[in-house]
């Protein structure tokens, strides 16, 4: 998975698949996001391709990590396969996810 | 008798002398109109004897093939009733399954799989969540751990320089002589304390070293379960959805159609046993008939007595009347059936008896199989 990060926005684009191996990065990632400012963190996934199971584990982990610090966690205009499993799992009533 | 012809045909007319006397036209012209209408009392006595032949034929005819119709019919309608009756079974199936006593509709069963894949869902969820929570802590277990295996290094550097300092006090004592004896003592006591704490290191180091290897076993483990794909699984979900819905559609549209075919079916049946009731009508086709053929016997007794009353008086004719031979062949061309006209040209013209022709009426008059008739 590559991951850019705008600290100051609070935004993360993130793109490729999302897997297991890709769990020390991205809790590297959200560390670095609670560091910095701001009330709202922004996962942007629309060039995401794919997302198994354990990553949206450890999206879950990110929002229960963004309730414990006060932030709203967002999803963003995820597509594909990964729009296919967020209906599945009805994520958009665990998070808020814009189109 | 019948009495119009006791009236008509009584010999005391021709004696009566107050009877008004007859104009004395040509005798022999009499005799030869007399002679023309006896032809014709034959010829007509004939054909009534032909139609009433006809007639019986033809009743027996409808008699039988309307009771082998009305014996199809009747099968017929057993089947209409059996199969309305399946096909009410049918859309009991149509709207769901039999599970025990209780028919479950299909958009229930669905619900309840939708119910069942969610909590599913809703636990991988968990399960993916709560692995990803442990390997998180497994790994920081293990940071923790390698803390640990730095701090014991740091620790074994001191007691190795608490060794060497207990060696140096005891070479020092060893040299003060008897003044070192006290100082000899605690040199002792520190070395000891500095094989105690090398042995006490040992010992931790052992059991930290089996404390690695199982986070590192425990994380394996845990990596293994984590890195299960579940997504496959989870998509199930829409594929069972995708499916349930399609089979909710095909059962509303079996349904309907079955609800249509239960209709069908019962109007099938109305019509079935309203065609039993009507084809009774030979019964009553069959009174008629015999009533006509009644009527046709008695006109030929007339005619057959007026013949005898007259032929008496008559010099004996010489065969048939061409003009009736005429008529009736012009009657008979006009016949379309071929075995009918058989029967009347053998009957009529050839003076053949109806009962000479029965064994082969007979055979005619069995129902046949396929129902067909002659038409030309």
């Amino acid at each position: 998975m590559q991951i850019t990060v705008d600290r100051d926005a609070g935004r993360i684009a993130v793109a490729g698949e999302f897997t297991f191996n890709d769990h020390s990065q991205f809790k590297q990632m959200i560390i670095e996001l609670f560091e910095a400012k701001g009330s709202t963190i922004t996962i942007d996934l629309s060039k995401l391709e794919f997302i198994d199971s354990a990553g949206l584990g450890m999206l879950l982990l990110a929002r229960d990590e963004a309730r414990k610090n006060d932030r709203q966690l967002i999803l963003k205009r995820p597509g594909g396969q990964v729009k296919r499993m967020f209906c599945v799992t009805k994520f958009n009533t665990l998070f808020t996810v814009e189109e | 008798m019948l009495p119009w012809k006791r009236r008509r045909v009584a010999p005391p007319i021709a004696h009566d002398p107050e009877a008004p006397q007859p104009l004395q036209p040509d005798r022999s012209l009499d005799v030869e109109l007399l002679q023309k209408w006896m032809s014709l009392a034959r010829m007509q006595q004939r054909v009534i004897r032909t139609l009433v032949s006809e007639i019986q034929q033809t009743s027996a005819v409808v008699e039988t093939e309307a009771e082998a119709l009305s014996g199809r019919f009747q099968r017929l309608a057993v089947c209409a009733e059996q199969q309305t009756a399946r096909v009410e079974s049918l859309s009991k199936l149509a709207i769901g399954i039999q599970i025990d006593e209780e028919v479950v509709p299909i958009d229930r069963i669905a619900g309840l799989l939708e119910d069942t894949l969610s909590d599913v869902v809703e636990k991988i969820l968990h399960l993916s969540k709560d692995s990803m929570s442990m390997v998180y802590a497994l790994n920081e277990l293990n940071a923790n751990v390698g803390r640990v295996h730095n701090c014991m290094a740091e620790l074994n550097g001191i007691n190795r320089t608490t060794n060497m300092l207990a060696l140096n006090a005891r070479i020092e004592a060893e040299r003060s002589g008897t003044a070192g004896a006290a100082f000899r003592v605690v040199a002792n006591e520190v070395r000891d304390l500095s094989r105690a704490t090398h042995d006490l290191s040992i010992s931790m180091n052992g059991e930290l070293k089996a404390v690695t290897e199982g986070i590192a076993s425990g994380h394996t483990t845990l990596q293994r379960v984590a890195t299960i794909d579940m997504s496959q699984n989870l998509m199930a979900k829409d594929r069972l959805e995708v499916l349930m819905s399609a089979l909710i559609r095909r059962t509303e549209m079996l349904t309907s159609v079955v609800a249509d075919a239960v209709k069908e079916a019962e109007v099938i049946a109305a019509d079935v046993e309203g065609m039993v009731t009507g084809i009774q009508f030979q019964d009553r086709a069959r009174q008629r008939l015999e009533h006509v053929v009644d009527t046709l016997h008695v006109v030929d007794q007339a005619l057959d007595e007026l013949k005898s009353a007259t032929e008496g008086r008559l010099p004996e004719a010489s065969g048939e009347s061409s003009f009736d031979v005429e008529w009736v062949t012009r009657l008979l061309d006009r016949f379309t059936l071929g075995e009918l006209r058989s029967r009347f040209v053998a009957q009529i013209l050839e003076g053949k008896q109806a009962a000479d022709l029965d064994d082969e009426a007979a055979i005619r008059v069995e129902p046949s199989a396929s129902g067909s008739v002659e038409l030309f």
